[in-house]
Order: C-alpha cells, then sequence, then structure tokens
C-alpha cells in the first residue's frame, strides 16, 4: 500500500507538506502497573528537525525505544514511508534507515575513527576477506567533512573528548546510510561551544532532508533550532508547537510560544522562578580553602576560599580541569598545592578520608560513578553512611534503620520512589540525582561539592534541587556548585569562578552575576575571548 | 502479548529459581533410576562427605566473584598449605613434641599458610593492580611448584598415629547404642550397610558451618555489602568512600585461608599429602559451582546459598552417573552440559 505522500521528494524543496518518513499511530506502551506511553500519534518528516520534551517520566525514554526498535508497543503500530512495519529489534530499525545516537556513546575505545565510523560496514577487498583500508578512510573522511569535522582518522576513539566522541558517532550512524536520526539529550555532556556546533550541525543534516529527532532539557536550545516541538506528558501528547513562515515557533492558534510557555505546557502548570533567593556567608572564616592548588597535569594556581553558607560557582568549558579539580581535592588525583578544612591543612588520600573530614563530592557521572545503577535505592542511599547503621562490629547491619533513613530522605526532598528495595534504575534521572545528593548529605558534610547538579534531570526536579541546594546553605553548609549550565550557575551561585584550560581566569561578584551581560562575560572567559585576571574580573 | 509476556515471567523466575529448579529435577531422576536406595542415608553422607572440601571452596570463590575477582589458584592453595602443615608436623613429632601439640601446630600452619597465600594474592591484585585472572593464574602455577619441590612430587605421609586424622576422618555418630546384648550391640538411629552408626563427619559439618557464616556475611554485613557495590561497579564505590583496596584484599584472604581449612581436611582424611594429586582442578570445580548456584561471574550479585545446591547439584550428577554404571570418561561430558545449561538459564535479563 503506497502511501499517498510517499511519492513527494524528500529533499526540502519540494512543495506541499515534506514526506513523512517515519510516523507512530496510537502507540501505546503498558509496564506492569505503568502506562508509559497512552495512544500517542506522531510523525518525523523529512528536512525537520522534530523534538520532543517532557518531564522525566513523560515517556521521551520510551518512545524513543519504540522507534528504535528496542521496544514493541503494547498497542499501536509505526509506519515507515507510509507503510506498515513492526521492528522486533533495533537491528530491524537501523535496516529501515533509523539510527539512534546514544547518550552513552557506543565507541570501541580501542580501534581508530576511521575504524569506528565503518565499524559493522568496512569496505572490503580480496573477496570480502580483507578490510579495505584506503576506501575505509576515504569514507569516514567524507562523512566527517560532511559534519564539518576533521578530525584525525588515526586517533584511537578512547582519547577523543566527548564532543569529539559524539561526531564519530554521527558519522557512524551516516554510514549506515540513516534518513532518520535520534538524537537523546546530545548536548547534555557538551559545553556551551561544543553544544552550539552540535545544534548547527543538526541543522546540516536537516538541510540535507532527513528527519532528525532531537531530545532535550535545554528549552532554550529547542526554540532556537526545533522546526516542531511535541510535549508529552505523562505517556500523553499534550501539545504541538510548530515553526511558523516567518521563524517563529508558534501554538495551534498561531501565538507565539516561548521557553518558559513550553515549560508550562511539560508540567501542566505555571511554574516560577525556579532559583530561590540568594543568602549569604554566614561566617568570614573559610571552610574550604584552596591555595595554589591544581589536578596534576589538569590544572593548576588554583586559589578559592569558600564560606559556611556560601554556594560558589565554578564554569568552564568541558575539558577545562573543573572535574579533575574537584576529583583531586578529594583524593582521587594527584594534586599540588594545599587545600585546608576549616583552617586546617589537610591532603586527602581518598574520599574515605574526604568524607570524615566532613567534604563531600557528588559526581557529574551518575551513571558510572555517582550511583551503583544495579543496586536498590537504600543500598545507594546508605552507602557512604553505612558505617552508621553497622551493628556487632559490621557483622550485621541494621535493615530497619536503613529503610527508616531512605523514607526520611524520600519524604525530605519529595523523591517519587514507590519501592526502595527496586535497583534505583527505575527511578528517574531528577530522582537519581536526589539521592545522589541526600547520600551525602546523611554523612553530615561541611563542604559539599556537586558537579552538575541538574544534569538530565527534568525543569520540574531542577527547581527542587536548587532549592534544596539554597537550604543546605542557609544551614551553614559551604558549596561548590560545577556546572556547564550558565543560567543556573548565575541564578544559584553567589560567585562564580571560571575555569580556562587549568587556570582559574576570572570570578564574578555577586554584583556583576546580577548584571545583564554576565554570561556573556563568562562565555568571554571560558572561552579565551577577554583575558581577565581575578583582580579585574571582581574590581 | 500475553504470550510473551507468559514467557517472560518464566524466563524471570527460572532466573532467579532455575538453580532449585534443577536441583528438585535431578533429585526426582535419581528417585526414580534408584528408588529408595537413592534415599539410603548413607549413600547422601558418602555424597556430601566427599564434595565438603569443593564446597568450601565454592563458597569462598562465591565472595570473590561478587567482588568482581576470580581465583584459579585455590587448587594450588590447597596442596601447598597442607604440605607446609603436614611437612611441620612430621618435623615437630620427630623433634619428640607431643603429638597433639604437633598436630595442633602442624593444623595451624596449614590453615595460616593458606590465608598468606590468599593475602599475596590480594596483594598482588590490589597494590600490584594486576588483574585478578592473571595474578591467580600465576598462583595456580606456583604455590603446587612449591609444594612439589617440598616432597620432590612425591607424597608426604602423616607421621601422627592417631589425633591427625580424626578432623578428616571422625565425626558424630547419628546412632546410640540402646542396649547392650553381649557380643553384637544394638543400635538405634541411622545406620551403616556394615550395621554400625552413621557418623555426620565433621567435614560435612563444617561446610554447613562455613556456607551459613559466608550467606551471613554476604548478605547482612557491611563487608558483604560493601562487596556488592565493588562487584557492580568499583569506579562508583570508590565515590562512595569506600576503601575497595582493602574490600578486595580481605575477600582474597578469607578466600585462601578458606583454601588452606580445605587443606588441613584433605590431608587429615587421607593422613597423607599427595603433592601432585591433592586439589588439582579444585578451582573448575568450585568456579562450576558458584556458576551454576546463579551468581553472576561479572561481579556485584552472588548468593551462597546458590553455590551450595550447585555444589550438590555437582555431586549429584556424579552419584548417579556413577550408579547408573556410566563410564566416568563420560562424566565430564555431562557435568560440562549442566554448567552451560545453567548459564543459558540464568543469563536472562541482567544482560
Amino acid at each position: 500500500m503506497e502511501h499517498p505522500l510517499s511519492a513527494i521528494s524528500d529533499h526540502g524543496s519540494a512543495p506541499g507538506i515534506p514526506r513523512v518518513l517515519l510516523g507512530a499511530e496510537r502507540v501505546t506502551v503498558d509496564y506492569p502497573g505503568v502506562r508509559a506511553l497512552d495512544g500517542v500519534s506522531i510523525d518525523f518528516r523529512a528536512g525537520e528537525i522534530h523534538a520532543i520534551v517532557g518531564e522525566n517520566g513523560a515517556g521521551k525514554s520510551t518512545l524513543m525505544k519504540v522507534l528504535s526498535g528496542a521496544l514493541r508497543p503494547t498497542a499501536g503500530s509505526l509506519r515507515r514511508d507510509g507503510r506498515p512495519t513492526v521492528f522486533n529489534k533495533p537491528a530491524d530499525a537501523m535496516r529501515a534507515g533509523i539510527a539512534m545516537v546514544h547518550q552513552e556513546l557506543h565507541l570501541v575505545p580501542t580501534l581508530d575513527v576511521a575504524e569506528n565510523v565503518c565499524l559493522g560496514r568496512e569496505p572490503t577487498r580480496l573477496f570480502a576477506v580483507a578490510v579495505d583500508r584506503v576506501r575505509q578512510r576515504a569514507r569516514a573522511r567524507e562523512l566527517l567533512t560532511m559534519l564539518g569535522s576533521d578530525l584525525d582518522l588515526s586517533r584511537a576513539a578512547g582519547t577523543l573528548s566527548i564532543a569529539d566522541a559524539q561526531f564519530v558517532e554521527i558519522a557512524k550512524c551516516l554510514a549506515s546510510n540513516a534518513r532518520v536520526l535520534i538524537f537523546d539529550e546530545p548536548t547534555a555532556v557538551l559545553g556551551e561551544r561544543e553544544a552550539a556546533r552540535l545544534l548547527a550541525l543538526l541543522r546540516r543534516l536537516r538541510d540535507e532532508g532527513r528527519a532528525i529527532l532531537f531530545i532535550s532539557h535545554h528549552l532554550d536550545e529547542i526554540v532556537e533550532v526545533a522546526d516542531r516541538v511535541s510535549v508529552l506528558r505523562d505517556g500523553k501528547l499534550v501539545q504541538t508547537f510548530a515553526r511558523s513562515l516567518d521563524g517563529l515557533l508558534c501554538d495551534a492558534a498561531g501565538v507565539g510560544v516561548n521557553e518558559s510557555r513550553i515549560a508550562t505546557a511539560m508540567v501542566g502548570r505555571e511554574l516560577g522562578s525556579i532559583y530561590p533567593a540568594k543568602g549569604s556567608a554566614l561566617s568570614t572564616e573559610p571552610m574550604l580553602e584552596l591555595v595554589g592548588f591544581g589536578a596534576r597535569g589538569r590544572s593548576r594556581a588554583i586559589s578559592l576560599a569558600v564560606k559556611p553558607g556560601e554556594i560558589v560557582g565554578i564554569a568552564g568549558l568541558v575539558g577545562s580541569g573543573r572535574t579533575e579539580t574537584a576529583e583531586a581535592i578529594i583524593g582521587l588525583r594527584s594534586r599540588e598545592g594545599s587545600v585546608r578544612v576549616a583552617g586546617r591543612e589537610v591532603a586527602f588520600a581518598n574520599p574515605r578520608a574526604a568524607m570524615f573530614a566532613g567534604v563531600a563530592y557528588v559526581s557529574e557521572d551518575r551513571k558510572g560513578r555517582g550511583l551503583h545503577t544495579s543496586l536498590s535505592s537504600i543500598t545507594n542511599m546508605t552507602l557512604p553512611s553505612l558505617d552508621t547503621h553497622a551493628r556487632l562490629a559490621g557483622l550485621r547491619i541494621d535493615s530497619a534503620g536503613e529503610r527508616a533513613v531512605t523514607a526520611r530522605w524520600i519524604g525530605e526532598f519529595a523523591i517519587r520512589c514507590a519501592r526502595p528495595a527496586l535497583p534505583i534504575s527505575s527511578l528517574s534521572g531528577g530522582n537519581q540525582q536526589k539521592f545522589a545528593l541526600a547520600r551525602w548529605l546523611e554523612t553530615a558534610p561541611k563542604v559539599l561539592i556537586i558537579d552538575e547538579p541538574t544534569r538530565g534531570v527534568d525543569v520540574g526536579a531542577k527547581g527542587e534541587i536548587y532549592r534544596i541546594i539554597a537550604q543546605l546553605a542557609s544551614k551553614g553548609l559551604a558549596c561548590v556548585v560545577v556546572s556547564s549550565d550558565l543560567p543556573e550557575l548565575i541564578g544559584l551561585a553567589h560567585r562564580v569562578a571560571v575555569m580556562r584550560e587549568g587556570r582559574m581566569v576570572g570570578e564574578l561578584s555577586r554584583e556583576k552575576l546580577a548584571a545583564k551581560d554576565c554570561e556573556e562575560r563568562i562565555v568571554r572567559l571560558a572561552s579565551g575571548l577577554s583575558e581577565v585576571t581575578q583582580e579585574g574580573a571582581a574590581a | 502479548m500475553n504470550a510473551t509476556h507468559g514467557s517472560h515471567s518464566v524466563q524471570r523466575f527460572l532466573e532467579k529459581w532455575g538453580v532449585v529448579v534443577a536441583f528438585v529435577l535431578l533429585f526426582a531422576a535419581s528417585f526414580w533410576k534408584q528408588g529408595f536406595d537413592f534415599l539410603n542415608a548413607e549413600n547422601f553422607r558418602a555424597m556430601l562427605n566427599s564434595n565438603s572440601a569443593v564446597g568450601i571452596l565454592a563458597v569462598g570463590m562465591t565472595l570473590v566473584i561478587v567482588s568482581g575477582g576470580i581465583d584459579l589458584s585455590v587448587g594450588s592453595i590447597v596442596v601447598l598449605a597442607a604440605a607446609l602443615g603436614t611437612t611441620t608436623m612430621n618435623a615437630l613429632i620427630g623433634a619428640e613434641y607431643s603429638e597433639l601439640n604437633a598436630v595442633l601446630i602442624g593444623g595451624g600452619v596449614t590453615v595460616l599458610g593458606g590465608l598468606a597465600a590468599g593475602c599475596i594474592n590480594g596483594s598482588l591484585i590490589v597494590f600490584g593492580r594486576i588483574a585478578p585472572f592473571i595474578a591467580t593464574l600465576g598462583g595456580l602455577a606456583a604455590f603446587r611448584s612449591i609444594a612439589l619441590a617440598i616432597a620432590e612430587a612425591g607424597e608426604i605421609r602423616s607421621q601422627s598415629s592417631s589425633y591427625f586424622a580424626v578432623l578428616g576422618r571422625g565425626g558424630i555418630p547419628l546412632a546410640f547404642e540402646s542396649a547392650n546384648a553381649g557380643e553384637t550391640p544394638v543400635y538405634s538411629g541411622l545406620l551403616n550397610s556394615a550395621g554400625k552408626p552413621l557418623t555426620l563427619t565433621y567435614s560435612i559439618l563444617i561446610f554447613i558451618a562455613i556456607a551459613i557464616m559466608a550467606q551471613w556475611l554476604l548478605s547482612a554485613s557491611r563487608f558483604g555489602r560493601h562487596l556488592v557495590a565493588v562487584g557492580a561497579n568499583e569506579t562508583a564505590a570508590r565515590y562512595a568512600g569506600i576503601a575497595v583496596g582493602w574490600v578486595r584484599l580481605r575477600a582474597y584472604a578469607i578466600m585462601g585461608l578458606l583454601a588452606g581449612l580445605t587443606g588441613l581436611m584433605q590431608s587429615s582424611r587421607m593422613n597423607s599429602v599427595s603433592t601432585s594429586g591433592l586439589g588439582v582442578s579444585n578451582e573448575l570445580d568450585a568456579i562450576a559451582a558458584v556458576v551454576i548456584g546463579g551468581t553472576s561471574l561479572r561481579g556485584g550479585f552472588g548468593r551462597v546459598w546458590g553455590t551450595v545446591i550447585g555444589v550438590l547439584i555437582l555431586g549429584m550428577i556424579t552419584n548417579i552417573l556413577t550408579i547408573s554404571g556410566v563410564s566416568p570418561y563420560w562424566q565430564g561430558a555431562v557435568k560440562g552440559a549442566v554448567i552451560v545449561l545453567a548459564v543459558l538459564v540464568q543469563r536472562g535479563s541482567r544482560d
């Protein structure tokens, strides 16, 4: 059965409605006890960037799993090029030209760039026995050039930055002739500049007539690039916005929409400012003090003082040494210079020693380092503070006490977790993040270093996490917030230090953060466009 | 959809309880084959007794595997510890020590020798940062080689005439003399085929006690929690403030201690140590039992009770094949098939 629209060319300039490359009709997915998707009908057209937004748990990941063949819907059907189709496994979807660029990149670290791009479809010679390396490199070069990247083809994938690895991953999808590309929060792991480069790439892929499915928590990006925006809430498609002829994103009535309007549609209620009021330092004596500090080989000469009650932000591009510096403080990396906690010189050998001294670090990498995804919420919650539940010299763990503590934090942070004994991976990103934070608060820290506090967290939960951090600070905790999300730093932090290439290149005072041009200032500092000394920025 | 849901839940069930199902099936098969002969207490005791040594190793191996490691050297630790202990004991007896003291010191040397070997393994892995497979592969070769050198590849015969064999051969009688009717005593309780009281050997009791302690350690103690956390994700465990190296070191130390204890039990049972025969391929039997029991070789999940059933399954297979007159050459093929089948059934959704 030929779809009436399939005759139209899928190269952008075709008149009328662009061709629908992939469609879902009344797709419903039931998990035991939960309806994750509820009769969603949606289509993806050639030459269009279609953004899917929604809070965590709204059904975005489930929809993506259905579209990429990882999950069969309970009811409803898919159409590829107008024909009904069934994907039993991801390979079926891939064969139909649908490729997913995962949040976690799937490159083979020991193979080089060219080998990764052509992985699984290597050009061969000698009766398909040998890989034709010359053609392989040519093909990889061709695809990367198309993406506007001039990466060295011989570099091992394991040595690439996340941003470059993402380009290789996209080239890999193109090598399989994908017509529909699904991007799952591609900018979440990127800094501002890399993110802008990626958005430009999305546009370019769209202009070539591909259908782009784009998922992001960054609503500003969505307003910037999406041609259509579909909002999911509680498994239902609640609203669709489309770009009008004059380039504005509009609702069905033709009224222009902005980020806050999209956020309102996602949450289903009006959102106030998500940033809490800023407090002030409770003491003049710094709780955490870095003097000429650095993570060996990654950063140096960093001086910073954080007083009780203060929230100090650290900005910088990905790779500027922010995370490495934080890891060096708690003893995960070799360090230089000195660290003082409450005026006392310390040199932690490992996170355990840091914990005993009251310094806690919440990792940016929630899945790989911050939490044990295969273990239960309770186990994750009590892991750092397990000693308080140990009885009989550790031979017994007071599991009733563990459950009580977990329940207390679930109440305190409004964590949506019906069954804490299940693996924590069953929770949404926001709820996992609250546990990642709560488990360290249970160790009663004096200094809290939070790396990317809201990565992969939806709008509603973001606001709650900000409120929690502000509240902790008001009770005398010294907080360091490392983030790539500038509005977040500006809205939350009392001061923001900016890092570039392992050095601290400037600091923005509270007054500077209140100024209109502060975001631009930070970007200029972080990218090296303006060279400002610490004194200069503070002045 | 219902059908796939159904098969899904069957798979989930087998993933968790497959080992119990297999045990019940095997039990039924044994019963069908041998009738009430199979339920014979003596037959059962013999099976348990002959498998308790590998059973203890398998229990220790469960802890190591949960921590994300492996120990290929356990069979060699068994023979090295036994050789060291028996040699020490013989030397002391030769030096006119009382036999009891010599046996106690020799036994202590055996157990502590095992502990020391386990600590060497753990140190190489933790401080030397050598992959567990490689470090213990080295131990597999080296520990036995030392034992062979001590005895010039021969047998070390115990010079103890009475005390030494008590641990390996003795036990608690399961029948007592109810009436003394002159020449032939009358017993009530469980008897063996010769009409004498059946004994529950110390080997079996030690195996049971260690299995219970290890299950407790794994599921209820702080150390067990740390083992699981380290095995599930070592990096995340380090970030959570767990002393990862210390946790792993202790797993190998416990494994070594248990291998030493096994060496003591085995040498006591034989009243000698065959340096070329004792403990050979024990590590593979232990790993097989752990795998059949449903513990993930990737670490981060495990259960001692599953391992115990795994040991019993392997023991029952040997038992049923032997009684049915199947050539011992074929027994390896059947065991191999069972191991692979166990992994197939249990791999399930954890992938």
